[in-house]
């Protein structure tokens, strides 16, 4: 099983972010908790939490920024949470993750995670440059990033992934090369690395428009997106999806879930639960949710029922975004768009399955498109 | 009815200057229709026409009028269609009238469509009641151009006797209509002559057929009658119904020589009941047709394709449904490589079709994409055959050809003093051949030019338009066809051509026109996965190339449970919008780029 619980708060929206998040100098702690457990208990009641379905499962806390919550808040919270996971033999069996902000890493906070169940730890470094890391509205500097892993280290979580943003603005001046460089230095078993998108409604997106932040360049995403394949690989890890990077056997588990199509669970405003066909999600604002899980409402906002033609679709996007690749069948092997793809080295074909490349998956939403505009159903 | 109490005749104006204005004023004097009953412009029936205010189809209408001599007169008004594209049609109604009121504004004054449609009246032998039509306005220059009406009509039309109305306040119109009982001649046709009736409209009626107007010329039409037309004699048809029009069908018992009308007898469609020919008693086939008649022939062609393949057969169905009501609309179904299956289509010009494209959008919902409208070349071949060729995909390279002829029109152009130079570049700009000019008054000018046609379809007359602020007017007729230094221009993507994109053009401005496609199309289809080389080409030879970079990346970088749906939704978007987009080869080509080439400047 693989349940996902959101956590909504932060302390200031980053520049390039559209989450669905809220600004709180003050965190609703006890809200917070009560309004999760109770949609708990209703989750479990209506069948939606199956604890036998799966002994190697996954927990995230994702955000938002749940490093924002108090330790003992998130102790409460995953006594709870894993006890859903009871059938699951050992709890080390779990990935349990939480998502932190590298100045929210103290060695009390991280001790106390450790006890609670947390084994898997998402810092949020972005950039090892302070001017990058102040333009992104972040809190911390970049020393901040090499104590927070240490820190982690010693109270016992090994497991630690490291975000990086990269196909900055140019006028940011930003060193990709040596960002990587830092955050190898660390050797994080884990790395994740995201372009820079801009989405509507950010304070980025609005920068551009006003001309005073330059707009995206798919030249420098190109170039950098190859460089980090590069150095990469290099130092020992494998992309196995898009934008993620790790050594073996320190995937990621809870997000291998959604790209393999396994259903999940989620909890928390905005927050999404699959179960192979249906999909819903949580009312997004912070207080609209509150009211309704307080009130006794249901916390979901809608569903979909997904049709076949929809599911393949995703089943073959998400497929191709990690390197297990799509199944294709025989004939469809020689059809003229897969030939040049492969000519071009934008994927391969190995084992009867079509995997991208660093260059197909920059590609990868026009290869798609195209793929299943061909109808290669497998 | 007497003959000689018959009144056949018809208005000619500029478009704007109040002709059907003029119509309703008559309707309304002679007590035709009751007030209540008018709709403004009651000649115009089709929405598109209110729409563009000018008049396609014809119609008649027969007024009642007693006159000041205590005389009942029938009065048919017979309508024009007042655009350059239906030359043939305007003179088949003239030759239905004996007079013609020739309306215009006072203070536009006269314009190049109203002097071709005079001449075309003239020559149809027509007593012509100059008016002048605006009075009311503020800008009415009365007398000036009660001077001009008489430079061009002479002592037809003394400054001091041409009625000067209001066709809006219906000043002076009851004189007009004095006019009109006064000096247009009555009909005189033969009654016991055998049956001819000149057709010169047609309507087609979904449970009635093919319904034409008619003006008979000599005989007696009546229903039970067996009648033939002239242009297939061997159908004979029985009559149903007779009448006359007046804003709808009014059955009668019979129509007289010199009377207007219409006749029902079961005639599939208006292809067989063509403007221009005879209606003949079936009893009396050998009596000679009425002079005139001629095959339309069209001087415009396009291919026609949905947008979407599923939608061919709707096109179809739409094409003969027009068909059956616009005689002057031709089409073959032809494929082309670019837009799948679609109709090569004939049309009188370039107004024509686009009144057929916009009807075909708009009473049939069909979403179209049309290729550069071409004229029809004459390829005379090294063999000594000669192919005529109406797509520029078809048109055969190299050494087989010996020349390529195209249609010249002699074009007549009527502009303000102060434009002469800015016309006289255009006239050369668009390979005319000057043929002179000279003043209808100190202010305003007449030119003649011979054009080859292909330079005035497609932009020509909002170029004119644009050049003399509005005051240009433009009218054209068909002169020959002449041997021109032309080339086939083909655009390439990533060197396949594209059939669609094909053009006979001028040697002189083949480079121009390619380089100037090449740049909109770079411009207009969006970058793809493999880089797009657009080339102009004339045979082998490159003349123009652009390039298009291609994707350097198209990717979310984030995708997690939530994302799903989201991401699912974009690319279900994508694929609609792949399935509006051309696929040539590996290049996907937008909607937006055939439509742009239409618009190269």
């Amino acid at each position: 099983m693989h349940l996902y619980l959101h956590v909504p708060f932060c302390a200031r929206r980053c520049s390039y972010c559209d989450f669905s998040i809220a600004v709180r100098r003050r965190i609703p702690v006890r809200g917070y908790v009560e309004c999760v457990l109770r949609e708990l208990g209703d989750l479990i009641s209506s069948g939606w939490v199956d604890p036998g379905a799966s002994p190697r499962g996954s927990l995230y806390l994702g955000g938002g920024t749940p490093s924002l919550l108090p330790p003992e808040a998130v102790a409460t919270l995953l006594t709870h949470l894993l006890d859903a996971f009871s059938s699951t033999p050992s709890l080390d069996a779990l990935e349990v993750t939480i998502e932190a902000n590298p100045e929210d890493v103290t060695l009390s906070t991280a001790s106390s995670w450790r006890r609670s169940g947390i084994n898997r730890v998402s810092l949020g470094a972005q950039s090892f440059d302070d001017n990058v890391l102040q333009w992104m509205h972040r809190f911390h500097d970049a020393a901040r990033i090499g104590a927070a892993v240490r820190t982690l280290r010693a109270a016992g979580l090994d497991n630690i992934s490291l975000d990086l943003i990269f196909a900055l603005p140019p006028e940011l001046n930003r060193d990709w090369s040596r960002d990587l460089d830092e955050a190898l230095a660390l050797a994080p078993p884990h790395l994740s690395v995201y372009g820079l998108t801009v989405e509507e409604r950010t304070p980025l997106a609005r920068w551009i428009s006003r001309g005073t932040s330059s707009a995206p360049d798919d030249d420098r995403y190109a170039a950098e997106y190859l460089l980090a394949h590069e150095r990469l690989r290099n130092a020992g890890y494998h992309f196995y999806e898009v934008s993620n990077a790790a050594r073996d056997g320190h995937r990621s588990r809870h997000n291998s879930a959604y790209w393999s199509g396994r259903p999940y669970s989620g909890l928390g405003p905005a927050a999404h639960s699959y179960d192979g066909r249906v999909r819903r999600w949580n009312l997004a604002p912070w207080e609209a949710y509150r009211r309704a899980v307080q009130s006794g409402r249901s916390a979901i906002e809608s569903q979909e029922i997904l049709t076949d033609e929809q599911r393949e679709l995703e089943r073959i996007y998400l497929a191709l975004r990690t390197d297990a690749g799509l199944p294709v069948s025989a004939p469809y092997r020689l059809l003229p768009p897969l030939t040049a793809w492969v000519e071009r080295g934008w994927v391969a074909l190995r084992g009867g399955r079509l995997a991208c490349t660093a260059q197909g998956w920059l590609r990868l939403d026009s290869l798609v498109r195209d793929l299943t505009a061909l109808a290669v159903a497998v | 009815m007497r003959q000689d109490h018959i009144r056949n005749f018809c208005i000619v104006a500029h478009i704007d200057h109040g002709k059907s204005t003029l119509a309703d004023r008559l309707i309304e004097l002679t007590g035709t229709l009751d007030k209540r009953l008018m709709r403004e412009q009651v000649l115009d029936t089709m929405d598109l026409e209110r729409e563009r205010g000018i008049t396609i189809k014809l119609n008649a209408v027969r007024m009642q009028y007693r006159a000041r001599d205590g005389g009942i007169y029938e009065l048919n008004l017979i309508d024009t269609p007042g655009h350059v594209d239906f030359t043939y049609e305007v003179s088949r109604s003239l030759n239905a009238c004996e007079g013609a009121i020739l309306v215009v504004d006072a203070s536009q004054g006269i314009q190049a469509q109203t002097i071709s449609n005079l001449f075309l009246a003239l020559d149809a032998g027509l007593e012509i009641i100059p008016a002048l039509n605006k009075i009311d306005l503020p800008g009415a220059e009365p007398d000036r151009r009660a001077q001009e009406l008489h430079e061009l009509l002479g002592d037809g039309a003394k400054p001091g006797e041409i009625l000067r109305i209001s066709a809006k306040e219906g000043t002076n119109v009851p004189e007009l209509l004095e006019a009109v009982v006064r000096r247009v001649p009555p009909p005189r046709g033969d009654r016991a002559a055998p049956l001819r009736a000149l057709i010169f409209d047609s309507y087609f009626d979904r449970y009635r057929g093919a319904i034409p107007s008619i003006r008979v010329v000599d005989g007696v039409l009546r229903a039970g009658m067996r009648v033939a037309f002239g242009a297939h004699k061997d159908d004979v048809y029985e009559v149903d119904e007779v009448g006359y029009l007046q804003l709808g069908h009014k059955p009668t018992e019979q129509l007289d020589a010199g009377e207007v009308g219409y006749v029902v007898a079961n005639v599939r469609g208006v292809r067989d009941t063509r403007p221009g020919d005879t209606i003949l008693d079936a009893e009396h086939r050998d009596v000679p047709l009425l002079p005139g008649y001629r095959e339309i022939k069209s001087m415009v062609f396009a291919g026609l394709y949905p947008t979407d393949a599923g939608q061919f057969e709707g096109l179809r169905d739409a094409l003969a449904k027009l068909q059956l009501n616009d005689a002057s609309l031709h089409y073959e179904p032809e494929s082309s490589v670019a837009l799948g299956f679609g109709f090569r289509c004939g049309f009188l010009g370039l107004l024509h079709m686009e009144i057929v494209r916009e009807r075909l959008q708009r009473e049939f919902d069909l979403d179209l994409i049309s290729t550069v409208p071409n004229v029809e070349y004459h390829v005379h071949k090294t063999d000594g055959s000669v192919q005529v060729v109406e797509n520029p995909s078809l048109m055969p390279h190299g050494s087989t050809v010996q020349r390529i002829e195209e249609p010249f029109v002699k074009a007549r152009i009527l502009a303000p003093a102060e434009y002469i130079g800015a016309m006289m570049t255009l006239g050369q700009e668009r390979r005319g051949v000057y043929s002179g000019m000279h003043y209808l008054d100190p202010a305003r000018v007449e030119f003649g030019w011979e054009f080859p046609l292909a330079e005035i379809i497609l932009d020509f007359y909002d170029k004119l338009k644009t050049i003399s602020r509005g005051y240009a007017a433009l009218d054209y007729e068909f002169l020959e066809y002449r041997a021109s230094d032309l080339v086939r221009l083909d655009m390439l993507l990533n060197g396949e051509a594209v059939d669609a994109f094909s053009v006979i053009i001028h040697r002189d401005k083949a480079h121009e026109w390619g380089k100037k496609v090449a740049e909109r199309l770079k411009e207009l289809i969006p970058r793809q996965l493999f880089e797009i080389v657009i080339q102009a080409a004339i045979g082998t030879k490159v003349i123009a190339r652009e390039s298009i970079r291609p994707l350097r990346k198209n990717v979310t970088a984030k995708c997690y449970g939530g994302d799903v749906t989201r991401k699912r939704k974009l690319l279900e978007k994508q694929r609609e919008g792949k399935k509006r987009m051309k696929q040539v080869g590996t290049v996907e080509i937008p909607q937006e780029a055939f439509l742009a080439v239409l618009r190269v400047d």
